[in-house]
């Protein structure tokens, strides 16, 4: 029998998880309200479609719900947790719905624009736009190596296939891709300090 | 390893962390993470930086209707395992077993006499009970409306690591486990929810693993009669 809402409200995400492991529907509502908006969000960010980042984030919940308390606190949060598993459905997603190199027929310019034309709307252009300037610590990192994170991350190419569309050498992709981390890594550190 | 040997696995780890190596590449990284504390040092300091891509995204809202279809898939299958289980419900099968269904209820009967010691009150009306009382340093109150109830903990403490809180009942001289198992909050308050009252005479919490037990694992830490 579940517990009740305003108790499970009271829960952190840590104490929720062996609760929906144990099939606890309140429980996992709380957990959706936390963070499906985020998880919705970063589906969005990948598939860049309204209909599919909401197939994908049920996909991604329900998987979670089913699969039980799977969820290691030793790897860090929940929520950490939840959107790396909404993450590789969206990527899942996008590779399926394209091929299994799906937009290496893309520009370097137009990678990052993966929807189709007639989806773009005047406020869905914006916002992807304005997503594609990573905020905060993200937004301070040199175009060359924000964009070899987004590919990778949001865009789910693999470090050859980034290498082919840039016309780099791995090589350089790779080093690019821990510069850039190790710099917001830098910055969060400076942020806390 | 050398260290020309460990740059170039570090090489790696960046792609490693945001899924950008291929298949068999991320497996071979694993098996040398596992046995590289180096790796996984650096790993552990680059973390935080991965986890902020996520949340760096521009804020979209979903639908109502995404949360709606979540819920009515999971109360869907909470209805399906309840119409499963129901036939087996009544009495688990650990309990047909003589030596664990003998502890039970010893636990049970030396909870009661052992545990509880007062009656501070309780109330009838309205179709419900509550009764309120203090049970080995604990308050415990049960309040009963139509067939269900629930059980409310104070002063109940942080639980060990790795240890949630699992509610059986009494009755007929059989002991069931409550599913739904449940932790304190920071002011000590447990709480949970039993489905079918009717019959209940005893009831205990146990300290129990995640995922629960199928049975009692160790001492109570409280067992009230409602008699």
């Amino acid at each position: 029998m579940a517990v009740r809402r305003e108790k499970a409200e009271r829960l952190a995400d840590e104490e929720l998880m062996p609760l929906v492991g144990r099939k606890d529907p309140e429980a996992f509502e709380v957990l959706y309200d936390r963070h499906g908006g985020a998880a919705y969000s970063l589906a969005y960010r990948v598939v860049g479609d309204r209909a599919a980042a909401e197939e994908v984030t049920q996909e991604a919940f329900i998987s979670v719900w089913r699969s039980g308390a799977r969820f290691d606190a030793a790897r860090g949060s929940v929520r950490s947790w939840l959107l790396s598993v909404v993450r590789n459905r969206a990527i899942d997603f996008l590779r399926s719905r394209a091929g299994k190199a799906p937009k290496l027929t893309f520009d370097d310019d137009s990678v990052l624009e993966q929807r189709p034309a007639e989806e773009r709307t005047e406020e869905e252009a914006l916002r992807h736009e304005t997503a594609a300037e990573l905020r905060g610590a993200i937004g301070k990192l040199p175009g060359e190596q924000s964009k070899v994170i987004e590919l990778a991350y949001f865009g789910g190419f693999s470090h050859s296939e980034i290498s082919r569309i840039l016309g780099l050498p791995m090589g350089t992709v790779k080093g690019r891709m821990r510069l850039g981390l190790e710099k917001i890594r830098g910055e969060l550190a400076e942020g806390l300090a | 390893m050398n260290a020309s040997d460990h740059n170039r696995w570090s090489e790696d780890l960046a792609a490693y962390m945001l899924g950008a190596l291929e298949g068999d590449e991320a497996t071979a990284y694993e098996r040398h993470l596992e046995g590289c504390e180096r790796c996984q040092e650096e790993m552990r300091w680059l973390e935080p930086a991965v986890q902020t891509l996520p949340e760096s995204v521009e804020r979209a809202e979903p639908t109502k209707q995404l949360r709606e279809s979540l819920m009515a898939e999971v109360r869907a299958d909470v209805r399906e395992a309840e119409s499963r289980s129901a036939p087996a419900r009544p009495r688990r099968k650990w309990f047909l077993r003589p030596a664990i269904g003998f502890a039970v209820v010893a636990l049970l009967v030396a909870g009661v006499v052992g545990y509880e010691v007062g009656k501070d009150g309780s109330d009838e009306g309205g179709g419900g009970s509550t009764i309120v009382r203090q049970v080995d340093g604990l308050t415990v109150k049960m309040v009963q409306e139509g067939e269900s109830g629930t059980l409310q903990l104070e002063g109940v403490g942080q639980l060990p690591s790795q240890k949630v809180l699992e509610a059986w009942v009494e009755r007929d001289g059989q002991v069931e486990a409550v599913p739904a198992l449940f932790v304190p909050d920071r002011h000590g308050h447990a709480e949970t929810t039993i489905a079918d009252m009717t019959g209940v005479d005893t009831v205990m919490v146990t300290e129990e693993p995640p995922g629960g037990s199928e049975a009692p694992t160790g001492k109570p830490i409280m067992t009230m009669s409602l008699n």
